[in-house]
């Protein structure tokens, strides 16, 4: 217990000062600021205005009035952000298994899996917060929650698991690279897909489709069922005050299995220049 | 000309080169597309005409959609901000063949590879999953032919500009990332912009943007009449003629630019 | 200190036909073809000990200090570092061990390189007082504190691998891995690496294990010598005794004052140019001496110089050409 401990301090040391030097790295490059300043917000006010303009013109999407809707948004777009932050390197796996990048990852006394992503860490992914957070407490407001300590512990744990459930996902399609030896880019597919999956209740799918998102790639859990629990809008399955729980649940089950896939990965590594 | 179809070929074979890439890709556009699919007929639920548009056009408009997006892969902006990245701009500016040729030849050929990679894949299972995305007037298939050629003109001539970018020595990532998410949210390819109320539609008209997407696929589900059609080419060409005069007067500075310093 | 037993790497890959016919060939077709990188080698490293692996390109010698190192996963047999099993407890054992890969950094790319070293310093969880000694040893070896404050992507690629070989030794490793260390490198800052290497073996008991295209390197630097070749082990020892064994010869240079020169039973001319003539000849057949005097009677010699067989010598035997 004592050695578990020591082990964790070690690697939250270890992170603070991976943070410290991704400041560091934005300060060097202050152009970029400006850049993704604009960029990823922008992403994210445009597409809500289009998440507007449609309900305006077709009315209520599936059951789900323009509040619900923008509270949907809101948690989707802020587990991405989560997901970019802490996650994104896993878009670019394949680009280091190729390269060899995970040689040094390898020769360091710490998880490979921790290193690719804390190292580089992209604390720019906070840019994509900021709509995300706007649009939720608009949703909030919009929908009249009334927000209390248990409505908050609520979100904030299905945001963890949401995002852990995205990180999952990346890291099990970069692992792939491993066995194809290819550079794996999906990040545009994966984001578009995730953005039409997670922004919209999953029940305008057909049921084959919600299946296939609740049971097998389980994308419904990081926004359709733990909003639908928290705003009360019935949908015959997985109503209860215990979802965003489940989805923390499913969010850690996901990173096991993405890790243990990674690591299967790792045996086949290659390294480079051979 | 003998040495750009010699790259057009080069990059043919190594876009095929990924056999995985080309598995995934296809795998990750059909799934875009069903879900784009479904979410329009959820949307259409219950209502005949949207917009001046019913279901089934709609249907036709994200598969032809989906189809196009295969013309709009570029990477002349990476390539350019590679070049300055690893200083080679110099060098490449030096040599007998244009490099902005080159890049041009490059993205033909990847999108040469990716027709018969991609585009016939996902037409065919949209064929069989969605529905056969028939042309509303086969008579007008010249006018979005026609159309189609000066949207990736457009589409080519915007990526390069941004790529430009890069020889102010500013990292132009981001700057990539702003120009994707315009075009795939102003240019009509997700969600077409005669959803969205007529001021905003109106304003959004005067950008480069609509005249990728929409105009050729309007043309296709044979929304507005021929009049309209023509009347929206002219902008797109006006557009197109901008866009090359930029392009031109940029391309003339850089060159001259790197000339001087050497890179 | 090092153990490594029944090591074998194989690679599969794919082979491409040319052409855009073949490209789409390849789509179609899942042939692959199985290569043994590394076929059983066995061996064993002592503690201090600087140990030069070479080889032809694709020879095996990357894939194998990769393999010792922790890198790659051997496809069969182990590497056993201070007893324990890299594969196995790799956590462990790299807390251990040093790498440096000539051609990849560890350094951040963007930031001062000593920020690079306070990363390490964190993750390798080195006391104050140690990282502070470390790097006054590292500077009197290579004067890195001249350069600590630069940012990386700044710096020339000798002073990069400073930077590296500085990274490598912050949590003073047992064992140091150097795989190709000199390549690119100037005559200075190969001076340099050369005189890092047998201090840091010298004063701290690091062993080296390196591998080189550098024949510079090896001589300077090894005792012994490992050489492999298509993944098999050629030859394992004391480098002048493999020299004894396997080229027990050294090569005569004679001048003459004209063009003729003259051939000897007991040696064998192996290039005539000018007034110039090398003879080779076998160390248990005749000495220098007797063989100067004898040619000397044939025609009169200006001036004479022996040439020992050197590890180029070696390597071409080796290899088998």
């Amino acid at each position: 217990m004592k050695k578990a401990l020591c082990e964790l301090g070690h690697y939250f040391e270890v992170t603070m000062h991976v943070i410290k030097m991704a400041f560091l790295t934005i300060i060097e490059y202050p152009s970029n600021i400006a850049g993704w300043l604009i960029s990823n917000p922008l992403q994210f006010i445009v597409g809500f205005a289009t998440i507007k303009f449609v309900v305006e013109a077709f009315g209520e999407i599936n059951g789900w009035n323009y509040g619900q809707l923008a509270f949907l948004y809101g948690i989707s777009v802020i587990s991405h952000a989560l997901s970019m932050i802490f996650f994104v390197q896993g878009w670019f796996m394949g680009y280091f298994v190729i390269e060899g990048e995970f040689d040094r990852y390898l020769t360091r006394p710490l998880g490979v899996l921790y290193q690719f992503f804390f190292t580089n860490i992209n604390i720019f992914g906070i840019t994509d917060l900021i709509p995300g957070i706007l649009v939720f407490v608009y949703g909030c407001v919009k929908c009249q929650v009334h927000v209390n300590a248990w409505f908050l512990l609520q979100v904030i744990v299905m945001l963890i698991g949401a995002t852990l459930i995205r990180g999952g996902i990346y890291i099990l399609i970069g692992s792939t690279s491993f066995h194809t030896r290819n550079a794996v880019d999906f990040g545009q597919y994966t984001q578009e897909i995730m953005d039409k999956t997670t922004m919209y209740p999953i029940s305008m799918y057909p049921e084959s489709i919600q299946f296939i998102l609740t049971f097998l790639i389980p994308i419904g859990w990081v926004s359709f069922y733990p909003v639908s629990s928290l705003l009360g809008i019935g949908n015959g399955f997985a109503n209860g005050l215990l979802v965003p729980f489940l989805t923390l649940l499913i969010g850690i089950l996901m990173m096991l299995l993405a890790g243990a896939y990674f690591k299967a990965g790792l045996k086949k590594y290659e390294s480079a220049g051979n | 000309m003998k040495k750009y179809l010699y790259v057009v070929k080069t990059q043919i074979i190594k876009s095929m080169t990924y056999e995985f890439n080309v598995y995934g890709n296809i795998l990750m556009q059909t799934i875009i597309m069903i879900t784009s699919a479904f979410f329009w007929k959820a949307l259409y639920a219950g209502q005949g005409n949207v917009g001046g548009v019913d279901a089934d056009s709609m249907l036709t408009y994200i598969i032809v959609s989906s189809l196009l997006s295969v013309l709009f892969l570029t990477n002349v902006e990476r390539r350019i901000q590679l070049s300055v990245q690893k200083g080679t701009v110099a060098t490449d500016m030096m040599k007998p063949i244009n490099p902005f040729g080159v890049y041009f030849a490059e993205d033909i050929g990847n999108i040469i590879a990716l027709v018969f990679q991609n585009m016939l894949p996902i037409l065919i299972i949209g064929c069989l999953l969605i529905k056969v995305p028939k042309m509303a007037d086969i008579r007008d298939l010249p006018l979005f032919l026609l159309s189609v050629v000066l949207s990736f003109l457009i589409n080519w001539l915007i990526s390069a500009l941004f790529g430009m970018i890069a020889f102010t020595a500013v990292n132009i990532d981001a700057l990539i990332q702003v120009k994707k998410h315009l075009i795939r949210l102003l240019s009509g390819s997700i969600i077409p912009l005669w959803f969205f109320p007529p001021a905003v539609s109106k304003v959004l008209g005067a950008f480069p943007f609509v005249y990728i997407y929409q105009l050729p696929l309007s043309i296709y589900i044979g929304k507005g009449d021929c009049a309209e059609h023509l009347m929206q080419m002219g902008i797109q060409s006006i557009w197109l003629a901008i866009l090359c005069g930029i392009f031109l007067f940029v391309h003339n500075r850089v060159t001259k630019k790197v000339m001087v310093q050497g890179g | 200190m090092i153990d490594v037993q029944n090591l074998c790497k194989d690679y599969t890959f794919k082979r491409k036909e040319p052409g855009i016919r073949g490209a789409v060939k390849s789509l179609f077709t899942n042939k692959r073809e199985l290569i043994h990188a590394v076929r059983d080698l066995s061996f064993h490293i002592d503690a201090g000990e600087i140990v030069g692996f070479i080889g032809p390109n694709g020879a095996g010698k990357s894939t194998t200090i990769k393999m010792m190192s922790g890198i790659l996963t051997p496809t069969k047999g182990s590497v056993l570092i201070g007893g324990e099993d890299i594969t196995r407890h790799r956590k462990e054992v790299v807390r251990n061990i040093g790498v440096v890969f000539g051609q990849r950094s560890q350094l951040n790319w963007d930031l001062r390189l000593g920020e690079s070293f306070e990363l390490l310093k964190h993750i390798y969880r080195i006391k104050q007082s140690d990282y502070e000694e470390t790097l006054d040893v590292m500077d009197s070896i290579l004067g890195i504190k001249e350069i600590i404050d630069k940012p990386v992507r700044q710096m020339s690629l000798g002073q990069r691998v400073k930077g590296d070989l500085v990274a490598s030794m912050l949590h003073s490793p047992s064992v140091l891995f150097l795989d190709e260390p000199t390549i690119g490198l100037d005559v200075s800052s190969k001076y340099a690496l050369r005189k890092f290497i047998k201090e840091i073996n010298e004063v701290r008991k690091t062993t080296v294990i390196l591998t080189t295209h550098d024949l510079g390197d090896i001589q300077e630097l090894c005792e012994r010598i490992i050489i492999i070749n298509h993944g098999v082990m050629m030859e394992d020892g004391n480098l002048s005794q493999i020299i004894d064994r396997i080229a027990p010869f050294k090569t005569l240079v004679v001048e003459y004052y004209d063009e003729i020169a003259p051939d000897h039973p007991s040696c064998e001319m192996i290039e005539h140019d000018g007034n110039i003539a090398k003879y080779k000849f076998m160390k248990n057949d005749t000495t220098a001496a007797d063989l100067i005097a004898e040619l000397s009677k044939l025609r009169p010699i200006r001036d004479v110089s022996i040439e020992e067989a050197g590890i180029d010598d070696i390597i071409r035997i080796a290899y088998g050409e």
